[in-house]
């Protein structure tokens, strides 16, 4: 983050809008520079990248099986549920 | 034409639960069994992710599932079930933390994640942001996010859980939370830096 041919603000500045970049949730012109910028900085463009990953990786984790015990006894505990009236 | 008051009115939310809801809500209380069969794996997952241990998450499934038939009848279909079940459970959630001891929860900075002017710059991209996907996921790192997601501070959490797990819109995961949309995006991007760091300690290890 030290190279002398950038600023390290402009980094701090791109660093706080990386999710919302990754989200689509920036304007065009934001955007463009966000990834300008990536172009030119390495530390930034491994931020980036590292962070889009992470959410890649948890959109594609695989979800657990319900263990059956828990299905039968949410199907008991919903047929023993006293049977109300409409108001 | 429709006038202004009418065009106010809040729009009915059509969704693929939405005939077997009107069907329970009519009186057909044992297709209420439907319903869970649909949602409880997906619940499951989510109760796992927001409490530490299978017991307590197949205690919020139940919770959840309890609330649900209890409040069913109040669901004006002003949004898709699916969210106002996620709104229930996440109710549930947070309702069943308040009667336990738990210590405030730690409080997620953006000091703590962002780069210092004296860092060490990286010479390149890590492997494991650029590998192909589905070559790096696998079994044990599945396991090893599960257990990372788990670190992050419960109201961040729930946050990252909605909106990347579950992908929920920022717009469903503020509305589920009651928050705003720029809270949510705020909390998002903290988890995300969060987990991220602990996934990097993963892979810095693995070396």
């Amino acid at each position: 983050m030290s190279s002398d041919d950038h600023d390290h603000k402009h980094c701090l500045e791109m660093f706080e809008k990386l999710s919302e970049y990754i989200d689509g949730e920036l304007d065009h012109a934001t955007c463009a520079e966000i990834q300008k910028h990536a172009e030119d900085c390495v530390a930034c463009f491994s931020c980036l990248e590292t962070l889009k990953r992470t959410v890649a990786l948890c959109k594609n984790v695989k979800e657990q099986p319900i263990p059956s015990n828990l299905s039968a006894k949410l199907k008991e505990i919903i047929a023993n549920i006293p049977k109300t009236d409409s108001p | 034409m429709t006038s202004p008051k009418n065009q106010k009115q809040n729009k009915i939310v059509k969704d693929e639960d939405f005939d077997l809801i009107q069907s329970i809500n009519s009186g057909q209380d044992e297709r209420f069994h439907d319903l869970v069969e649909r949602y409880e794996q997906k619940l499951y997952n989510f109760s796992l992710r927001m409490c530490r241990d299978h017991r307590d998450a197949e205690d919020m499934v139940q919770d959840t599932f309890l609330n649900v038939f209890r409040y069913l009848k109040d669901f004006r279909y002003e949004t898709k079930f699916k969210n106002w079940l996620y709104k229930v459970a996440a109710s549930t959630c947070i309702k069943k933390r308040r009667k336990s001891k738990f210590a405030p929860e730690k409080e997620l900075s953006l000091d703590e994640f962002r780069p210092n002017d004296d860092t060490e710059t990286p010479e390149q991209v890590p492997e494991w942001a650029l590998m192909p996907l589905d070559k790096l996921l696998n079994a044990e790192l599945a396991g090893a996010i599960n257990r990372a997601i788990l670190t992050i501070p419960k109201k961040y959490r729930m946050v990252i859980v909605l909106r990347d797990i579950e992908e929920f819109s920022t717009a469903e995961t503020a509305q589920i939370l009651n928050l705003s949309p720029a809270n949510v995006k705020v909390r998002l991007h903290r988890a995300r830096l969060f987990l991220r760091d602990k996934l990097k300690g993963y892979f810095e290890n693995e070396q």
